[in-house]
């Protein structure tokens, strides 16, 4: 991938093969298809100008992004120009100057495209709900073209602001190495044995996750590591009446805290699959839920929908309707309606037919010009959204009323 | 006595080496490569922010009485009614009497009076399409992001048809770099660094830029002296923003395309989402009012809930925006302060604070339908 030309001005004559990378780096972002590599070489250069030749064939690499820095002897090295050769779009060449013959160690870097990392969340709750033991996992999938071998893995959780994006920059196609991959895939697995650490700490807008020691991705594979594991993690059980967001349903949401409280918050948790398991007795499984969660930021919540749960009911019907305070105009010789009032009386059903008390979140929305009264307290949430907030004990059962009255055509007042 | 001398300029044969000079009789073939007199120097200027105006001297010697010259440009991009040629020096006795145009060629002739044999140093300007310039720079922020590392670099790409060996290439701010450039090769060269440069970092709500109503991460940089920049004005260009992660080495923290700033300009720079911060957005009230006939006013308050989840304090710069005639109502409240930038939009900071406490902005106007 790398060659230096010697003071030469043919490229191809004078290509001279470098040794291997050194150390390779690899940040990888989630929100976008972007990694920065970065590696390190040891190189020797002449006096005067120094011409390094770097080539990127069946890779993924952005050329815009590929930058050469000197970590030893930075200051008898100087890049001159970068030159990109009409002949080869998947190759540029360096003229370095040295002042005396050196040899420095340096690094390139560059963006590529096609290798990304996700989160994933397990929560295996207890028996009564009220806890679970939460696991999150890293995993990282390459399939950029290059084998990124005994590579320092970060993982950067933030969203972070991309213009144009680096598989259309990079322009080239990949080259999926699938069979090479395998045995090294196999190598790499047999040296693992112990659970890696996955250190975070906060840069800017972002967190950096960093895998402790080094991984082998292999073109094609992809990887899963555990990040943490926390055992006691409080949930709470929402019963939750919202159309606009889960439709004509009352759903279950477990509800828990990025938090201290919730023996969480130490660092956000980046945006992944959270699925929640339970004990279905003899050491299986049954499945409880899962969402799609944004990044949860430290301190903020997070609700899984669980769906229907056929042991809490909800049944809302109108009871009434009327018409009133009618109002006509004449048009000729004729009367023709135009305003009037309706009156509406509604009544939520609710049935708790589980051993334990339970939460609900009922949200009644509506519209135009209207009036809404309940002898129940409710929430204004928003100007069309009503909010009915109870705990109901086991086995309990209540009826909420609540009465709208909406005016129309001419008896309508502010709307 | 017509004396005919040729100026070549074709194909990737070269821009260096163009201009040949005849015998003294008329000829009418062009002249090889090696009779050619040395070119002196080329220039290829940017100042202008589209064309590309490329400037050459020669030596040609002159007979006396009038002398003709070719140039021909065949396989380059050379604007035909840009090409100006004169003689570099002030107080010259020689004239350029005429310029002709060949039907159907790349070409031109001009006829040159001279009062004697000599040598005369001419100058010929021209613009030429096809050479692509980029202008693009990389930040390096500080770890506690108040300063930045600026490199700006500037990439040309020669697509004119034309090689050059070495010519003189001249920025827009008045850079020199003397490189070759093959027809079809592009270079980039590192053309000005500014260390120290002191930067603001802002948290913006604007809907206008970011439509599902997350909170953006901006850098601020001032194109002046005091804050480390102010040399130049800045042309546009990708910036891509790296930062010291504390630990030698740096982290990319993401990019966005820098508008041209002049000096004492701000460059905005979006640098991704501060995912920390959250906005939500409801709408309390929205009644008409007012009514009269078949105009009415409104009467609205919306409400922005914000929850900063970080670990310190920060201050929120809402951009909000209310189309047509509007007034704020009195009893807005949880800003820290507000500006109103032009009648469609008001601008309110909001102190934060830290570990998601919320803080509510109550924004209530009334639009207003005055006829």
């Amino acid at each position: 991938m790398l060659s230096a030309l010697t003071p030469a001005l043919h490229a191809k004559e004078e290509l001279v093969t470098l040794p291997k990378r050194d150390t390779v780096q690899l940040t990888i972002y989630n929100s976008v298809d972007l990694t920065l590599v970065r590696e390190t070489r040891e190189l020797t250069f002449k006096q005067g100008n120094n011409r390094l030749q770097f080539s990127w064939a069946n890779t993924l690499i952005d050329p815009t992004s590929v930058e050469f820095n000197a970590l030893t002897n930075a200051d008898k090295v100087e890049v001159l120009d970068t030159s990109y050769p009409a002949q080869s779009n998947q190759m540029l060449i360096w003229t370095i100057s040295a002042e005396a013959a050196t040899s420095a160690r340096v690094e390139i870097s560059y963006f590529t495209s096609g290798i990304s990392w996700n989160a994933e969340y397990h929560g295996m709750l207890s028996t009564d709900e009220r806890s679970m033991t939460l696991t999150a996992y890293v995993g990282v999938s390459n399939h950029s073209g290059e084998e990124y071998e005994d590579a320092k893995v970060r993982l950067v959780v933030g969203s972070i602001n991309i213009v144009e994006e680096i598989a259309a920059l990079a322009g080239g196609q990949r080259d999926e190495r699938m069979k090479e991959a395998y045995g090294k895939m196999r190598r790499a697995d047999a040296s693992e044995n112990a659970k890696k650490d996955i250190v975070k700490e906060g840069l800017s807008e972002y967190y950096i996750y960093t895998v402790e020691g080094q991984e082998t991705i292999p073109n094609g594979w992809s990887k899963r590591l555990e990040s943490f594991v926390q055992t006691g993690v409080p949930l709470r059980t929402v019963y939750t009446w919202d159309p606009a967001k889960y439709g004509n349903q009352l759903v279950k949401l477990l509800v828990f805290k990025n938090d201290e409280a919730h023996k969480l918050g130490k660092e956000p948790l980046p945006a992944g699959i959270v699925r929640l398991y339970r004990d279905a007795g003899a050491g299986r499984l049954g499945f409880v839920g899962m969402v799609a969660t944004d990044y949860i930021p430290k301190n903020d919540e997070v609700k899984v929908n669980a769906g229907a749960d056929p042991e809490v009911q909800l049944k809302s019907k109108r009871n009434s309707y009327k018409k009133e305070n009618l109002t006509f105009q004449w048009s000729g010789n004729r009367q023709y309606i135009a305003g009037w009032d309706t009156l509406e009386e509604f009544e939520l059903d609710i049935k708790n037919f589980r051993n334990r008390d339970v939460d609900f979140e009922i949200n009644v929305r509506l519209s135009g010009d209207f009036d809404f009264d309940s002898k129940t307290e409710s929430t204004k949430i928003d100007f069309q959204t009503q909010r009915f907030a109870l705990n109901m004990k086991a086995g309990e059962s209540r009826q909420i009323s609540y009465t709208v009255r909406t005016r129309f055509g001419t008896n309508i007042k502010n709307k | 006595m017509n004396k005919r001398l040729l100026l070549t300029l074709a194909g990737a044969a070269a821009i260096s080496s163009v201009i040949g000079i005849a015998k003294p009789e008329p000829v009418n073939a062009r002249i090889k490569l090696a009779t050619l007199p040395d070119k002196e120097a080329v220039v290829v200027r940017f100042d202008h922010p589209h064309q590309v105006l490329v400037e050459e001297e020669r030596t040609i010697t002159l007979q006396k009485g009038v002398n003709t010259i070719d140039f021909s440009w065949a396989g380059t991009n050379i604007d035909k009614g840009s090409i100006v040629f004169r003689p570099v020096a002030a107080d010259t006795k020689v004239e350029i009497l005429s310029t002709s145009y060949p039907p159907g060629e790349a070409a031109l002739t001009w006829s040159i009076s001279s009062p004697d044999a000599r040598s005369e140093k001419f100058r010929l300007s021209y613009l030429m399409a096809n050479i692509q310039r980029e202008t693009d720079y990389r930040a390096i922020v500080s770890n506690d992001e108040k300063t930045l590392s600026f490199k700006h670099y500037f990439k040309i790409r020669n697509w004119s048809g034309g090689t050059f060996d070495s010519a003189d290439f001249i920025t827009r701010d008045g850079k020199t770099f003397e490189k070759g450039l093959d027809q079809g090769e592009a270079k980039r060269v590192l053309v000005n660094k500014w260390d120290g440069v002191k930067l603001t970092k802002e948290y913006v709500y604007d809907l206008t830029r970011q439509y599902e109503g997350k909170v953006m991460t901006d850098y601020v940089l001032k194109n002046t002296k005091d804050m480390g920049l102010g040399a130049i004005p800045l042309e546009y260009g990708k910036v891509r923003i790296y930062q010291d992660d504390g630990k030698g080495t740096t982290a990319f923290t993401g990019e966005d395309w820098g508008q041209f700033t002049p000096i004492g300009d701000d460059m905005r720079l979006n640098i991704g989402i501060a995912q920390d911060i959250k906005v939500e957005f409801k709408k309390m009230v929205n009644n008409v009012e007012n009514r009269r006939g078949n105009v009415y006013d409104t009467n609205e308050v919306d409400e922005y809930e914000i929850k900063n989840f970080k670990d310190s304090e920060a201050t929120l710069i809402l951009v909000l925006r209310v189309q047509g005639e509007w007034e704020m109502q009195k009893d807005s409240s949880g800003y820290e302060s507000f500006e109103r930038e032009d009648n469609e939009t008001i601008k309110f900071k909001v102190k934060c604070p830290a570990k998601g406490e919320p803080v509510k902005l109550k924004f209530h106007y009334k639009r207003l339908n005055n006829w």
